[in-house]
This record gives C-alpha cells, sequence and structure tokens, in this order.
C-alpha cells in the first residue's frame, strides 16, 4: 500500500509535468495550425540553459528561474513565431511539418554544440529545494519537487482553461484556426494572438521540462529530452489537439502508467526496462487507433504555394542514363574513400525515394524511413545470407523477403492513421521508430517462441554482406557502387512512370484535394495503404543497401534523428521529385562529409585560424536544420530552384560559357592534383548550383529593371497589397463605380513574406 | 418522388446556427436553385448532403434511400455529384487530366462498376463543356471561370443523376455564362437532375424551374422561378439588412 500510493504521487507529478508540455503543444496548434515538433526541443534547450545559470555558474534558483521561464523562453517561442512559423500560412502540412522539425533538429544540434556531451562529467539536475527537501504528509515521505510538480499543473490546467473561455483573448485565440480573416475582419488579429500563443507554448515546454528532468533522474541528454515531446504527444492526441481536460486525463494516465510499470513489473523480466521507454510510444499507437475519423477538409487556402511540375517520361530516361554516366566518371577520378561514401549517399538517396514515392506523389507523411530499413536488415541478417565468412552474400531471395515484411509492417503501422489526416500518420510512424530504436534493436538476449530460439540484434549489432544476385558477384566496391547506382536509377524511373499512370493520377488527386476525391466516389483505404507498403519496401530495400554498404550497422545507424533529418532533407531538395531524394543522399552524406573534411584539412594547415574553422565545423552540424527551417520561404525545393538556374543557363550564352568554363577549370585542377577528389565535388557543385543560381538572379534583374512583377490575381492582398488600380478594376467588375469607398484605416494587414 | 430530399435538416458550428430545419427537394431532369445572400448556409447544406459536414439534426434521402449516415464516397457512387465553390482542382494535373482522372476514380469504385472508355469520355466531356481549347493547359494558370467549368467536366465524368453546383458562373463572362446556362439546360433535359447555387439572379432564372430560399440557414421561400421573383420576403432578404456587408 505504502509503495502504491509513494509511486501513484510520482506518477500523477509525472502526468502533471506531461500535461504541462502537452497543453503548450494544444494552445500553439489552436491558434497557429502548426503542430510543434520542436516542443521537446525547447524543454531541452530550457534544462540545459537552466542548468548552466543554476548549477555551471550558481545563481541561485529563482534567478534562473525568472531567466529561463520568464525571459528565454518565451522569448524564443515568440522569435520562433515571427522569423520562422508565420511564413508557412498558404503552405502545405508536409512543410509545415518539417519545418518544425528542423527547428527541433536545429535546436539540439546547438545544444550538443554548446554542451558538448563527452567533453565533461554527465550533467546532474536536481529537484527543487535540493535533493532532501521531503514533505511528510502521514507515513509518506513526498519529494517537494513533486507536490511543486503537481500542484502547478493544476494551477496550469485551470490558468489556460480560464484564458480560453473567459478572456476575449483567449475567445479570439480560439477562433483564429477556424477562420483567421473573419477574426482579422472583425478587427481582431491573429498574427499578434498566434505570437503570443507561441511564447505562450515555449514557456510551458520550458517548464515542463526543468519539472521533468529531476524526475527522471538519469544525466542530462539532449536526444532523450527532446523525444520526451512524444509523451506529450500522446497526451495532447487524447485531447485530439483540442480538448485541455482529455489532455489531462491522457497525461495522467501516461505518468501512471509509467511508473506503475517500474513499480510493479518483475525486475527479472530482460525487457522491462526497454518497455518502459516505449510505453509512450505505444500510447500513442493506440491512441491514435481509436481517435475517431476526421472530417474531411478542403483545401483550406485557394492555392498552395508549393508547384511541382510532373516530368515526363523521356526526361527520366535522359537524367537517368546520365546519372550512371556520371557515376562512372566520378568513380574514374576519385580516391577509394570517396567512392566509398558515393556509395553510401546512393543508399540514402534510394532510401529518399521512398519518401519521394509517398509523400511527393501522395501527400503521406513517413518519418521514420531508416526504421523499416532496420526491420529489412534484421530480416535480410536472419534468412536472407548465404556463405559464410569472406564467402557470405545477401541473396536476392532475402532482400526480396525483407521488403515483403517491411511492407506488412509498413501496413500494421499506416492502419491506425488510414482514416486520419497526414499528422497523425506521421505522428504514428515517429512513434514507430523510437519504438524500433527503444524495444527492437536492444533486443540482445535470446528469446524463444515456440521452441525456437532467436536473437533479433545480436550483441547489438548486424553484419550485412554484399549481395550476390543470380551470377553477378557485387561484392567488390565498384559493382556495389553500380548496383545502388542502377537501382536508385530503376526506382526513379519506375516511379516517374508510376506517377503518369492511372494509379499515380489517383494519387495525386488524393493529395490535392482529399474532399474532391472523396466526392467523386475515392475510397482512399486501399489507395493509401497501397502507397505506404511500397514505400515501405522501398525504405527497406535502400536500407539493406545502406547496411551492405557500411558491412555492419549498430542500432544509431537507424535513429530516428537520422530519419527526421533525411526526411527534411528530401523536403528541402524537392519532395515531388525523383532528384529531391539524389538530393538528399548526396547533401547528407557526401556533401556534409565533405565540407568536415575540407574544414578540418583547413584547421590544419593554416593553424593560426583553427579555432575559426573548428567553429565553422561545428556550425556544419547545424546547417542542415537551417536549411530546414527556411523551406516556408521556399516550399517548393531546391532541386526546383536548381532547375530554374539551369533552364536560364540554357538559355543564356554568357552563363554557360562561364558554367562550362569554370567546371573545365575545376576538371583540370583536380586531373592534376592541385585539388583534392573532395574539393571537387564541392567546387562542382557550388559551380553547378550557385552560378546559375546568382546569375540567373542578375539576368532576371537586368531584364526586369522597371519592370514590376506580375502578381497572379487571387494573390493580390497576399503577395502585396491592393492598390488603387486593383481596387479600381474590381468595382468596375462588380459594377461598383459610383459607389464611393472613404479610405479606410483597417488596411490588411502585411504578411512579412510580402513579394517574396 | 424527387431525387434528392433533405428533411428537417439542422447543422451547428458551436453557438452558432448555421442551418436550421431546411427541407430542399430537386427533381431528376430539371434544374432546382438555391439562393441565399453570403452566409445563408448554402454551401453548408451541400456539404451535409454530400457528406462533408455532418448534421446535428434531420436527413438526407437520395434515390430513395436514407444516406444520412453514410460516408461520402459511398453517396457519390449512387450518382451523387457536386463541384465546389471553393475550387478543389488538383492543381498538379493538367486540365484534361483532371478530368480523366475522375473517370479513373469512377472506375475503381468497385469490381462491378461498369468500366467506361476514358480516354473517349474524356474528350466527349471536354468538347461537351467547351473547355477544348485549355485542356492541356495546367489547371492553376486558367481564369477562374474556366477553372469552375472543370469542375464540372470532373462531375459529369463520374455519369452521375444528380450534381450540385457551388456558384459555378461567378467568374464567368457575360458571353460564357451565357454558353453555361443553355449547357445546364441541355443536361437536364437529357434527365440529369441540378442543384445550383449561384448568384447571377438572370442566370438563375432563367434555367431554374424551382427555386428555394435561404436566408441565415433558415427557408424562407420555395416555389417556381416566377412566385419566387415576387416574393416580398426574398426581396427584403436581398435588398435589405443594409448592415451587413459580405
Ligand atoms: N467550418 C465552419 N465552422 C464554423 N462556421 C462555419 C463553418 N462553415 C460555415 N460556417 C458558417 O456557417 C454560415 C453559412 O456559411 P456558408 O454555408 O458558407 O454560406 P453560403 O454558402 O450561403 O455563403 C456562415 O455564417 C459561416 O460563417
Ligand atoms: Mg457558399
Amino acid at each position: 500500500m505504502q509503495t502504491f500510493l509513494q509511486y501513484t504521487i510520482l506518477g500523477l507529478a509525472l502526468g502533471g509535468a506531461y500535461f504541462i508540455a502537452a497543453s503548450g503543444l494544444v494552445v500553439t496548434y489552436t491558434t497557429s495550425g502548426i503542430f510543434n515538433f520542436a516542443q521537446g526541443a525547447i524543454a531541452m534547450l530550457a534544462v540545459f540553459t537552466y542548468w548552466q545559470f543554476r548549477w555551471g555558474w550558481g545563481w541561485p534558483a529563482p534567478l534562473a528561474l525568472l531567466m529561463v521561464l520568464g525571459i528565454l523562453a518565451p522569448l524564443l517561442g515568440a522569435v520562433l513565431y515571427q522569423v520562422v512559423m508565420k511564413n508557412l500560412r498558404g503552405t502545405s502540412e508536409v512543410t509545415k511539418i518539417i519545418v518544425s522539425i528542423g527547428v527541433m533538429l536545429g535546436l539540439q544540434a546547438l545544444a550538443t554544440w554548446v554542451w558538448n556531451p563527452t567533453s565533461s562529467t554527465p550533467r546532474q539536475f536536481q529537484k527543487f529545494f535540493g535533493p532532501k527537501a521531503f514533505a511528510h504528509v502521514g507515513s509518506l515521505t513526498i519529494p517537494w519537487h513533486i507536490i511543486i510538480s503537481f500542484g502547478i499543473a493544476i494551477a496550469i490546467a485551470f490558468g489556460i482553461r480560464f484564458l480560453f473561455v473567459r478572456t476575449r483573448s483567449g475567445v479570439a485565440m480560439r477562433a483564429v484556426v477556424d477562420d483567421p480573416e473573419l477574426l482579422q475582419l472583425n478587427g481582431g488579429r491573429p498574427e499578434r494572438l498566434a505570437m503570443i500563443s507561441w511564447a505562450g507554448g515555449s514557456f510551458l515546454a520550458a517548464l515542463a521540462g526543468i519539472l521533468i528532468q529531476p524526475m527522471i533522474g538519469s544525466a542530462m541528454s539532449a536526444g532523450a529530452l527532446t523525444l520526451l515531446v512524444i509523451d506529450a504527444f500522446a497526451a495532447a492526441m487524447f485531447g485530439r489537439l483540442r480538448s485541455l481536460p482529455r489532455t489531462f486525463m491522457g497525461a495522467l494516465i501516461i505518468g501512471l502508467t509509467t511508473t506503475y510499470v517500474v513499480a510493479y513489473f518483475p525486475s527479472k523480466w530482460t525487457w522491462s526496462s526497454a518497455f518502459h521507454n516505449s510505453l509512450p510510444m505505444i500510447f500513442l499507437f493506440i491512441v491514435l487507433l481509436v481517435l475517431p475519423q476526421d472530417r474531411l477538409r478542403g483545401a483550406t487556402v485557394l492555392r498552395l504555394r508549393e508547384r511541382f511540375r510532373m516530368p515526363s517520361i523521356r526526361t527520366a530516361w535522359i537524367a537517368g542514363l546520365t546519372m550512371m554516366i556520371v557515376v562512372f566518371c566520378l568513380k574514374v577520378i576519385m580516391a577509394k574513400t570517396g567512392v566509398n561514401t558515393l556509395t553510401l549517399a546512393l543508399t540514402f538517396a534510394i532510401i529518399a525515394l521512398s519518401l519521394v514515392l509517398l509523400t511527393g506523389f501522395a501527400g503521406e507523411i513517413n518519418l521514420a524511413a531508416l526504421s523499416f530499413g532496420a526491420i529489412a536488415v534484421m530480416v535480410v541478417y536472419h534468412f536472407g545470407i548465404s556463405g559464410t565468412g569472406d564467402g557470405a552474400r545477401t541473396t536476392l531471395w532475402g532482400i526480396l523477403l525483407a521488403a515483403v515484411v517491411t511492407a506488412l509492417v509498413g501496413a500494421l503501422i499506416a492502419l491506425p492513421a488510414l482514416r486520419l489526416r497526414g499528422l497523425y500518420l506521421a505522428l504514428a510512424t515517429m512513434a514507430f521508430g523510437v519504438f524500433v530504436s527503444r524495444m527492437v534493436l536492444t533486443e540482445r538476449n535470446e528469446r524463444e517462441l515456440f521452441g525456437w530460439k532467436f536473437t533479433i540484434f545480436t550483441a547489438g549489432q548486424l553484419t550485412i554482406p554484399r549481395p550476390k544476385i543470380g551470377p553477378i558477384d557485387f561484392n567488390s566496391q565498384d559493382a556495389f557502387l553500380f548496383l545502388c547506382a542502377g537501382l536508385f536509377v530503376v526506382i526513379g524511373i519506375g516511379m516517374v512512370y508510376l506517377r503518369h499512370s492511372g494509379y499515380g493520377r489517383r494519387l495525386t488527386a488524393m493529395k490535392d484535394s482529399p474532399a474532391a476525391s472523396a466526392t467523386l466516389g475515392m475510397s482512399v483505404v486501399r489507395l493509401k495503404l497501397s502507397i505506404f507498403m511500397m514505400s515501405a519496401a522501398i525504405a527497406g530495400i535502400g536500407g539493406v543497401m545502406m547496411a551492405a554498404q557500411v558491412g555492419t550497422v549498430n542500432a544509431d545507424r537507424f535513429d530516428i534523428f537520422l530519419s527526421l533529418a533525411l526526411m527534411m532533407i528530401t523536403v528541402v531538395g524537392g519532395i515531388g521529385y525523383v532528384s529531391g531524394a539524389l538530393f538528399a543522399g548526396i547533401f547528407l552524406i557526401a556533401f556534409i562529409e565533405a565540407l568536415n573534411l575540407l574544414l578540418k584539412k583547413f584547421a590544419v594547415d593554416y593553424s593560426t585560424l583553427e579555432a575559426i574553422f573548428m567553429f565553422f565545423i561545428s556550425a556544419v552540424t547545424v546547417l542542415p536544420a537551417t536549411i530546414g527551417i527556411t523551406m516556408g520561404k521556399n516550399p517548393s525545393g531546391a532541386v526546383s530552384d536548381i532547375v530554374d538556374g539551369m533552364n536560364l543557363v540554357k538559355q543564356s550564352k554568357p552563363l554557360m560559357i562561364t558554367v562550362i568554363g569554370l567546371e573545365a577549370v575545376i576538371w583540370a585542377l583536380t586531373a592534376t592534383e592541385v585539388i583534392t577528389n573532395w574539393n571537387f565535388v564541392v567546387l562542382t557543385l557550388a559551380n553547378l548550383i550557385l552560378v546559375p543560381m546568382v546569375g540567373g538572379k542578375l539576368l532576371m534583374a537586368r531584364a526586369m529593371r522597371g519592370v514590376p512583377k506580375p502578381v497572379p490575381p487571387e494573390l493580390i492582398g497576399i503577395d502585396r497589397p491592393f492598390t488603387d488600380e486593383d481596387l479600381a478594376a474590381m468595382d468596375h467588375a462588380l459594377n461598383l463605380e459610383s459607389v464611393v469607398i472613404p479610405s479606410s484605416t483597417t488596411v490588411r494587414e502585411e504578411p512579412a513574406n510580402a513579394s517574396a | 418522388m424527387p431525387l434528392l430530399e433533405t428533411i428537417g435538416v439542422k447543422v451547428r458550428f458551436g453557438g452558432n446556427i448555421a442551418l436550421d430545419d431546411v427541407s430542399i427537394s430537386v427533381e431528376a431532369g430539371s434544374v432546382t436553385g438555391l439562393i441565399g445572400p453570403n452566409g445563408a448556409g448554402k454551401t453548408t447544406l451541400f456539404n451535409t448532403i454530400t457528406g462533408l459536414q455532418p448534421l446535428s439534426g434531420g436527413q438526407i434521402i437520395f434515390n430513395d434511400k436514407d444516406v444520412t449516415k453514410e460516408p461520402p464516397h459511398k453517396r457519390t457512387r449512387m450518382g451523387l455529384a457536386r463541384t465546389f465553390q471553393r475550387l478543389e482542382l488538383f492543381t498538379t494535373l493538367s486540365v484534361r487530366d483532371n478530368v480523366r482522372v475522375a473517370g479513373e476514380i469512377r472506375n475503381r469504385w468497385s469490381l462491378r462498376t461498369p468500366k467506361m472508355d476514358i480516354n473517349a469520355e474524356t474528350d466527349r466531356i471536354i468538347s461537351l463543356v467547351g473547355l477544348g481549347d485549355v485542356a492541356d493547359r495546367e489547371v492553376g494558370e486558367i481564369p477562374t471561370g474556366k477553372a469552375r467549368v472543370v469542375e464540372l467536366a470532373r462531375a459529369l465524368m463520374i455519369q452521375p443523376t444528380l450534381v450540385l453546383l457551388d456558384e459555378p458562373a461567378s467568374g464567368q463572362t457575360e458571353e460564357e455564362t451565357e454558353q453555361f446556362g443553355q449547357l445546364l439546360r441541355d443536361l437536364a433535359g437529357e434527365g440529369l437532375g441540378i442543384c445550383l447555387v449561384e448568384h447571377d439572379m438572370a442566370l438563375v432564372m432563367q434555367v431554374c424551374q424551382t427555386i428555394h430560399v435561404l436566408d441565415f440557414g433558415r427557408m424562407i421561400a420555395s416555389g417556381s422561378a416566377e412566385s419566387i421573383r415576387n416574393n416580398p420576403t426574398v426581396i427584403d432578404a436581398y435588398l435589405g439588412a443594409p448592415e451587413s456587408v459580405g
């Protein structure tokens, strides 16, 4: 009884802290329509900052609290909204999700950079009033920290409820998402309200982090704290991102179950700790399973800002052949390490293809592509290898079996979310990804099921040999490089064919307007299920190739953050294009590594400037996230820009001569070994991407001097303010010429990205 | 027996009552008008009929069947199609593919659905509604008036028995509207039931046999075009209330 009460109180306090984080999610989602994946990262950053003030610099607790909760956290939220999130109006759900994931990865990289986890002793974080401050209630001894946490949670619950129901701005806040334009017409200021709510949401995240960290008790870890957000997700889902009382209930249930698992599961169950760690994922999954169906919504904006052209089949073939030739040329000039990196990049590009298929073609989201890769790798390891030692090879049947199994697992994951909106599927996959990392990839003990003994993840690492398909052995690095390149090209061209088929058009229809698709009689279940299975299978194949390239893989290779980064970079590259996937693989693996090597070499060569180069090396870790965050400004992706640039090159002689000339110089320098291969890659990319972009801008500027940019009529007032001419034209169209409108004082607020 | 009947339909948004006890009917082979000032609840009524908006009360009867609880795609498969006031086109596809994909969706309704020849039907519909000149353009590039016709073409592609048109003529030129009215009469002449929401009174009076009038979520009048034109309550609803704009 004593234990039960003790753990119940602990569970309630933990649940209370989850609720605080979850309520922040609900508030920001309600007012800005953006689901903040970075909620946990903000909590994490707050925890580290608070630690720095409180124990790093020895400030008194009230001052540190005031600084973190009163100033820094709300400021961060407000700045995030003003600089990043505000630009997301009129973008698709995918872009919104990706940008907030970018923020999450960025904050995480930043924290790891500032508070390097490997350099010092583990940081300890203490409860309020120290570890020995207990209250005695009856026969129970309860840490004050626990009591405070639960008290604050209840106060916050009532506070928010009061704010939403009783105050004018609270009611207005709820109206923002329903109809921002209406609110604006009535004199409300949705932008300002959204900003305030982001400040509030960030404050709540920070508060939750500071309360939770000492309760979980382990050393501070940026990754673990960031993933705490999933617990908050689960609670928020319980309230369907709307109802705070239900969110509160959900949070308490999660808090209590997790503490009871710790208390009552027999310690001889070797999996109970992993189970405890994955409980929130399981919970989130169950909640998604029982959520009632969403109302179908039409497109909420007349026209999304994302624009994807459909490449022709002929273009696909030409691009595929070109790519094979380029890979061959690169192989000739590159050193062995270079070939290794290029192959690895291509395997990631194959995994990214699964994302293009799912998100670019069908508008659905998978945040755990690499976890599907992990499943496939396990299948291959157990069933798909023939031979031993150096003679071991992955068989074709093994790869196919792995693809089938991943497809089936994919179906299982997608099932709960099929009836729901993209966001929920994204969350289901993220829960799955963390679940795989925590529960499956930690399975090193031998298990017995129906007399069959097996170990899922033997010794924490699996060795996957190169494949041998029919008579062809792909064991040599060069052969394997061509296999990966060929696989990418084949799948890529296949996808373009798919896109031009009736099936592909139905996918596009489902993505572009769910409401119209439904009223044309489409039942989305089979379509969504089939595309998700296909995508999971591709991710699986890519994962097997990745493992075969690396040789021996451990759980880190399938980390959820890597999946998130891959998804983000694919969106940056252009989620609607096969080339976007190639961009993602090359950028995430080859470009980052090349940049790193280059900077390290500079740091050694110019030792006086070492500090500066070391700074840049750290900055590179933040780079992908930074690029992801800017998606709001350019939602169609980088490839789209590059293609535009290339088209300009085709049209402009001087530009073409410059690009070709520069490339020839770079090639010559490499061939004569003046510069290394890596410099060649970096310089070539710079030449092919930056020169057309910059040159194009200059040309455009010269051609367009004095000519105002035309704005499509439906974007007038959004992309630029109404001019008198527009108004006159509208009046004319509406036969209102005789009506005189007094000069209005309530001019519509201008979005910051005017004339972007 | 009317093709479509709504019986006492009620829709509430929070405290707002968007539809209150609305009963209309639409006959096969005729054009029925549904008019009313902005915010009267016309689009909401279409949403309830097609299943995009759940009801707070009332019933929807289509083809003698109570479809109140059916999901949207099931209703469509019984022969119900619609267009959207806020365009819901497939923006990544060309005009022709927007029409074609509707046929492709239709051919997949179930294994028993008799398959149509999609290419032939696409060509037929495109020339029927007069989209030949823009068929290969991106759907995002064409003027709004044309885009509304694409919505109609797409709806016709599934061979419905009833189409609901939500302000299909707004954005069309006078000449386009003229042709559009003729098209509606032709379609009704072939037996199609049409329910038309439209602000262009000339068009409504010209093509509609029966008209229902909504105001603030309530039916205020219902009858032949002639009787509606002279109904004082209707004239009041349209010309009165000078404060409320939009
Ligand atoms: N999703 C919604 N949430 C809340 N109110 C809504 C919603 N959709 C429509 N309304 C309200 O219902 C009323 C009817 O709107 P609508 O059906 O669009 O009118 P109409 O099409 O006749 O112009 C309006 O007052 C509108 O503000
Ligand atoms: Mg309407």
